[in-house]
């Protein structure tokens, strides 16, 4: 049981790390638009198809 | 590059560019400008992609994203090498068009709002879910099963994770609490601050101060905060997705207008350059800026945000187009009656922006009560922790703070305001504005309604009623199509009524309409026919018809037509609607007897009366109020003041400009009556809704006020039901 008392500060230490990654993402506005990355299929140069698809 | 350029130019200007450009550095230190415009013309999602390659080809922008679903774009761009005139050019060469976003420091305002709201939020249920698990096997384990220092170290954890929801998260209802006490004032927000104070302080002893023995409640604090934030975010969303309607009513109007010279030739031109009588030119795609009639061309317009009509309307020359209306499908010309404050747009506008701010007077009754209430709560809780304390010291605390927490009224003060103000969004999308919002109260109780006559039942315009072959000679079917394809030239409302009652036959040239008189044209055989006022087409005849057009040559009328009023489409529908739901329907009018007999006969209303004075509407509006009747007046709001002002609810059809001197409880955006009718639904559902949030709201806390006091009801239960109620609420408001 004595890796606890490295774990549970670990995990501390994790949850501030999320918390800074969540704040930058939300900070860079990942969150503003939700539809748009759905959208861009429409948009006219959208990327190639990947090697082993084929186009219908 | 375009001749739009002079007008464009304005649109460089510093100051103008300061209200939709953010300026920015980048990593050189260079400056960077962020402009922010709203699109025109997008059909599909593919236009947004087309829209953004051409602004990127165009020299100096560093990075564009156009929002399909929004109709917006925002540019990067560096100021060394263009202007937002060329970025609206560079739009407007593929084909579509752009105008600077005004409304953008709002919207940049409320994205910043919920974006701190949602950090806020994230922070509080991020670190609630890992205090849980720290939490977690202290109530699992039998005593004495985890080792003392292993417990140790989880308190200090959950202790450390506890602090940025206390400080960070609940910051803004700390700082009510404390703004309203500097100010003598206590808030909603005090005794959560407390309840939340209490236990944290309680717990941090427990966890730094071994030998004291208590009990930690990390997890209820985290938790309450997290439940609570959740249902303010939603309340928040609620607030800001009433705020975008209006930004989007208030954005549908172009900067910039196309104005035709005397010579044909067009120019653009601001806006505010515009005068009364100027022809402006509507591009397909585009809004109209100013209200005023088509001269030119044939399309269809959405007036949705204006009349709440979802359906695209036809409009011809000598229809009127509305500002902020959106010209679908043809190029038209439009004539300048009404511009800026004067316009249609603009009175929904400050009606909607007076609405949305006022406090009815329900609210204003349960603002006084609350001081006295809080007071009560915060002895309550204190009264409860006292008495524990002699009875079992060690669950006062936790009695108390239960106390503290369910006692916290937000689904009480939610109650009302969210049941209103959802009836009244909902009104608003169905082209029902509300003056005064405490008249959806009165509206949900009404018994009977008096409905005014002209432009209320019927019709604004009139419609043909009976032709009168004059020369019998000649065929009535064929001098009416003659007669409307000559009419088909006019834009006087008689002669548009008469060119639409029959297919028009035959070709007319040298068509000459004379103003107050009539129109006149050649036939092919080349004889001139006449057709309008008696004494223009055939001087010498005696009037003796009742009609209003006449149509002849040589001075001999050949043919006359009358007009009348007709009901609205809806009229009879709504009436039976009315009726069902128990509501008795009286017309009264001060129009003459026998024509407010004709139009009762044809709807079938009973109680009818003509002829009737300002006075005598309101005598008899006094009376059946005195009879413990509840009436609702639905009249034209401008003529009928003192009526509509001693009727218990009133309903006005808007009257294009006059709409904000209208004194009515409920404006008609659309032309329709069953617009009365959905109102009063929504109105009794509204009332049904508030009246089911009022009494949860109260039975909740009747029942778990006591059994906090006893002891039975620990705090994360007292959380979990204060937030389960808040959300009961606005979603059972949402439901209207």
């Amino acid at each position: 049981m004595d890796i606890l008392f490295l774990l549970v500060p670990m995990s501390v230490l994790l949850v501030f790390g999320l918390l800074a990654l969540f704040h930058w993402a939300l900070s860079d506005g990942q969150f503003d638009d939700l539809e748009r990355e759905g959208e861009r299929i429409f948009a006219a140069d959208s990327s190639k198809l990947d090697a082993h698809q084929t186009p219908p | 590059m375009t001749t739009a350029a002079p007008a464009l130019a304005a649109l460089d200007d510093p100051f103008e560019q300061a209200r939709y450009t953010t300026w920015r550095q980048d990593a050189e230190g260079a400056r960077v400008a962020t402009s922010h415009f709203q699109l025109s013309g997008l059909v599909c999602a593919a236009c947004a992609g087309l829209i953004e390659e051409a602004l990127m080809h165009e020299a100096g922008v560093r990075g564009a994203s156009v929002n399909y679903a929004s109709r917006r774009a925002s540019v990067r761009w560096d100021p060394a090498l263009t202007r937002p005139s060329r970025l609206i050019a560079a739009v407007d060469t593929a084909g579509y068009g752009a105008a600077p976003d005004w409304a953008e420091p709002a919207r940049a305002l409320r994205q910043r709002e919920q974006r701190a709201a949602l950090w806020r939020l994230f922070v509080a249920a991020f670190c609630m879910m890992q205090v849980m698990m720290y939490a977690a096997p202290a109530y699992v384990a039998a005593p004495g099963e985890i080792a003392p220092d292993l417990l140790r170290l989880l308190r200090w954890a959950s202790w450390l994770l506890c602090l940025p929801v206390l400080l960070f998260s609940a910051g803004p209802m700390f700082r009510d609490a404390w703004h309203g006490l500097r100010r003598g004032r206590i808030g909603m927000d005090l005794p959560v601050v407390i309840g939340l104070l209490v236990a944290f302080g309680a717990s941090s002893v427990a966890t730094f101060a071994p030998g004291s023995g208590g009990e930690v409640y990390f997890d209820t604090v985290a938790m309450f905060v997290c439940l609570l934030l959740i249902a303010r975010f939603v309340a928040l969303r609620a607030g800001h997705r009433v705020a975008a309607t209006l930004d989007d009513a208030l954005a549908q109007q172009p900067s910039t207008v196309e104005r035709l010279g005397a010579d044909g030739a067009s120019a653009t031109v601001a806006l505010r350059e515009v005068r009364i009588g100027d022809l402006l030119r509507v591009r397909a795609g585009e809004a109209f800026a100013v209200d005023g009639p088509i001269v030119d061309g044939q399309t269809r317009v959405d007036e949705a945000l204006l009349t709440g009509e979802s359906r695209p309307l036809a409009r011809a020359a000598g229809d009127q187009a509305l500002a902020g209306s959106l010209n679908l499908d043809a190029p038209v010309t439009q004539r300048a009656e009404r511009l800026g404050a004067d316009t249609r747009r603009d009175g929904v506008i400050a009606l909607m922006r007076d609405a949305l701010t006022q406090r009815p007077p329900l609210l204003a009754a349960a603002d006084r009560f609350a001081a006295p209430f809080l007071w009560g709560v915060l002895l309550l809780a204190a009264g409860a922790g006292a008495v524990w304390s002699i009875i079992d010291p060690p669950r006062a605390l936790w009695v108390a703070v239960s106390v503290l927490i369910v006692t916290c009224p937000c689904a009480l003060s939610l109650a009302a305001p969210s049941a209103l103000l959802a009836a009244a969004g909902k009104l608003a999308r169905h082209g029902v504005l509300v003056r005064r919002l405490g008249a959806l109260e009165a509206l949900a109780g009404i018994d009977r309604i008096v409905f005014d006559k002209t432009g209320t039942l019927t019709e604004d315009r009139l419609t043909l009623a009976a032709v009168h072959l004059l020369d019998p000679t000649l065929d009535a079917a064929v001098l009416h199509a003659a007669a409307s394809a000559l009419a088909a030239h006019s834009t006087h409302p008689l002669a548009r009524t008469l060119a639409a009652s029959s297919a028009p036959q035959g070709r007319w040239t040298h068509v000459v309409e004379q103003a107050g008189r009539g129109i006149q044209g050649e036939a092919p055989d080349g004889c001139v026919w006449r057709l309008g006022a008696l004494a223009w087409v055939a001087p010498t005849l005696a009037p003796t018809l009742d009609a209003a057009l006449w149509f002849g040559w040589g001075g001999r009328a050949a043919v006359a037509f009358s007009f009348d009023e007709s009901p609205r489409a809806d009229a009879q529908s709504a009436l039976a609607a009315l009726r069902q739901a128990g509501v008795e329907v009286a017309l009264l009018s001060g129009d003459a007897p026998e024509r407010v007999a004709r139009i009762a006969t044809q709807l079938a209303i009973a109680d009818a009366q003509g002829g009737a004075t300002p006075e005598h509407k309101l005598e008899r509006i006094a009376a059946a109020q005195r009879e413990a009747h509840r009436v609702a007046m639905v009249g034209d709001g401008l003529n009928d003041a003192p009526v509509i002002a001693r009727a218990d609810v009133s309903f006005a059809f808007a009257h294009g400009s006059a709409l904000t001197q209208s004194s009515a409880d409920f404006i008609l955006l659309g032309a329709r009556v069953g617009d009365v009718v959905v109102a009063h639904t929504i109105a009794k559902r509204a009332l049904r809704v508030l009246r089911q949030n009022l009494g949860w709201a109260a039975l909740y806390n009747l029942v778990c006020v006591p059994l906090a006091l006893a002891g039975l009801f620990p705090p994360w239960a007292a959380g979990l039901g204060m937030a389960l109620s808040s959300m009961g609420v606005l979603l059972n408001a949402l439901r209207i």
